[in-house]
């Protein structure tokens, strides 16, 4: 009897020091301070949104090579990958860099509160990578996370300022959901059974930010004002810049990165 | 040094000389718990308890030196299998090393069942059918850990008190293993200590200490990602001492100082027992043994370092730490029994 009693008394015991010790201190969900767009006030209306911020990152010199992905651990995936795979980390055309998280770091109304997308936002696990590489998307807008490969993966949220999870998915086709409350960038998340599998999510509790393409470019719909526009590199960092814009205003901007470029955890 | 044996000589070699002419003094067979022999095949499932629980260490650095620690999400199950039947063809990438662990772990958690009721059965020392409920109980609490570390996504803590419970397991395994033996049972040498101002037993106490409490900081190290905050050896950050910066780098460095203290005091041990005891083997071996462990164990250190912790390196300091600990407290048991009156007067009745 005491012999049985022992292993759940000691995993209590380990489970209320652990949630004891886990402590909120990451936690900043924190209700957003009064104003026009508090609880209370309105939800600012998107037609308002009516200028335009449009530019290029650019990336000067030659970019570093993709690290080289061995893939032999997972048959599967050894066996659908690309020939000699490598990671997405630097994805450069036409001199522009790509997956690049641009979004409007400051200036926006304090307090302003803006509707959360009700379409989820989707990242598939296929062929042992993560599509897309990097996204960006509202705070508790659904994240829907899907697995298009016949092995096993586990999506592990490597977050700072939401709680962290992990979930795996061993069939085909398997699809979780999940939301994150809090603004966060970047969101890493990896899969810790292939190693190479990352990705990256830009959380933000305003609808401006989005992700550069092909060729480098990006374009964003903001409302007239003044603000610092922040773009984020996995490997180069982040750079700032500043722009102002009237009604129905357009304005370019743009980035460079180069290889002395480093990133820092945001 | 002040020495108070039979016939005192200035010379070293004399010392041993004098040393090895001594008559060691047997404890008599009825004062011991079992006749030699008896209880053979539970020493022999000791050891190799032992060497199982060696390779589940190793297995265990594994899980971490390749990141794979959540590469099963759930526990105690895995990706809602039951542990054993999980399918063989699914143990890929980061699940090999996570599931191997588990599977290890549980074999071993097995064996410690079986070690712990035979001991019940078989042995006399009641004090020694504890020590095996105790090993039991380190066992089970270590695969709780284990899973709580995993549901829990690698609290540094937790992770931490599971790498250091495995070496305080290991070591009562260890010890079940000395204490079975027939050497043991039958009584060790008795040997006529000397006066130093630091007694071997408690030299080799100290030692053991020294190697546990390097084995949590190299657990913290591990377990905070600072094995790398500091990069290069053997400067630290182009410095003797450098600028602490950040926890990681105190616990880095922590680690590092923590090698040079117990290098120092296996030293002074092996050459305490080379100068003294050399003609006892059962001190001469460990004592030996430990300077290779050390000399490995600090290349090794060093090739962690070197090589941006590459897994071979990293996980053989792993294990080289776990069998370093396991010597010097094997070491500790032989010298407290054959060195300290009072606790071979008191082994028999033990």
């Amino acid at each position: 009897m005491h012999k049985r009693s022992l292993p759940l008394c000691a995993s209590l015991l380990m489970v209320a020091l652990v949630a004891g010790c886990g402590g909120g201190s990451n936690e900043t969900n924190v209700p957003p301070p009064g104003g026009p767009g508090a609880p209370g006030g309105t939800t600012f209306d998107m037609s308002k949104a009516n200028a335009t911020i449009t530019g290029k990152i650019s990336f000067e010199g030659t970019p570093p090579p993709n690290d080289k992905i061995q893939m032999s651990a997972d048959p599967y995936c050894a066996q659908h990958a690309a020939q000699n795979p490598t990671t997405e980390t630097v994805k450069v055309s036409d001199g522009g860099l790509e997956n690049v998280i641009v979004f409007v770091s400051s200036g926006l109304s304090a307090g302003a509160t803006y509707a959360t997308p009700t379409t989820p936002v989707e990242i598939n696990q296929e062929n042992c990578h993560y599509t897309p590489h990097v996204f960006t998307m509202m705070t508790n807008q659904p994240l829907k996370v899907k697995n298009s490969d016949m092995t096993l993966h586990n999506i592990h949220a490597w977050a700072e300022k939401n709680p962290q999870f992990n979930v795996g998915q061993p069939v085909k086709d398997m699809v979780s959901e999940t939301k994150f409350k809090n603004p966060e960038v970047p969101l890493p998340v990896r899969c810790d059974v292939h190693k190479w599998m990352g990705a990256f999510i830009g959380v933000f509790d305003h609808p401006f930010h989005t992700v550069s393409k092909s060729g480098g470019s990006f374009e964003l719909k903001v409302p007239p004002g003044n603000y610092e526009v922040t773009a984020w590199h996995e490997k180069f960092g982040k750079k700032t810049m500043m722009v102002q814009v009237g009604d129905n205003d357009k304005k370019e901007l743009n980035f460079s990165f180069n290889t002395n470029d480093k990133g820092t955890a945001d | 040094m002040k020495v108070i044996s039979a016939s005192p000589s200035p010379s070293a070699r004399g010392r041993r000389d004098s040393q090895a002419k001594r008559e060691p003094v047997r404890a008599k067979p009825q004062q011991m718990a079992g006749a030699p022999g008896e209880c053979i095949g539970l020493h022999r499932f000791a050891l190799f308890t032992a060497v199982c629980t060696a390779f589940l260490i190793f297995v265990g650095g594994l899980v971490t030196s390749t990141e794979s620690g959540l590469s099963v999400p759930d526990w105690p199950t895995t990706y809602g299998w039951n542990m054993f039947t999980f399918p063989l063809s699914k143990w890929v990438g980061g699940i090999f090393y996570e599931h191997t662990h588990r599977i290890v772990a549980s074999f071993v958690g097995f064996l410690t069942v079986i070690l712990t009721v035979w001991t019940w059965l078989e042995e006399k020392r009641a004090w020694l059918r504890w020590l095996s409920a105790a090993a039991l109980t380190a066992v089970i609490l270590q695969g709780v850990l284990g899973g709580i570390t995993v549901l829990f996504l690698l609290p540094a803590p937790i992770s931490t008190l599971h790498a250091c419970l495995a070496q305080t397991f290991f070591c009562l395994v260890i010890a079940i293993a000395v204490f079975t033996s027939p050497q043991w049972k039958s009584g060790l040498p008795l040997v006529r200590s000397r006066a130093e101002s630091v007694s071997l037993p408690a030299l080799c106490a100290a030692t053991t200490a020294a190697v546990y409490v390097q084995l949590i900081l190299g657990a913290l190290m591990r377990h905070t990602a600072a094995g790398l905050a500091i990069p290069d050896f053997p400067l630290a950050l182009g410095h003797i001492i450098p600028p602490f910066t950040s926890n990681k780098v105190m616990i880095h460095f922590a680690h590092r100082v923590g090698a040079v203290v117990v290098t120092t005091l296996i030293v002074w041990t092996f050459i305490r027992v080379a100068r003294s005891y050399s003609d006892y083997s059962l001190l001469f071996r460990p004592a030996l043994t430990m300077m290779v462990l050390v000399g490995i164990q600090l290349a090794l250190g060093a090739l962690t370092v070197w090589s941006a912790k590459s897994i071979i390196p990293t996980t053989a300091h792993v294990l080289t730490g776990a069998l370093l600990l396991s010597t010097s407290f094997l070491l500790a048991l032989r010298a407290y029994a054959m060195l300290t009156v009072k606790l071979a007067n008191c082994r028999g009745a033990l």
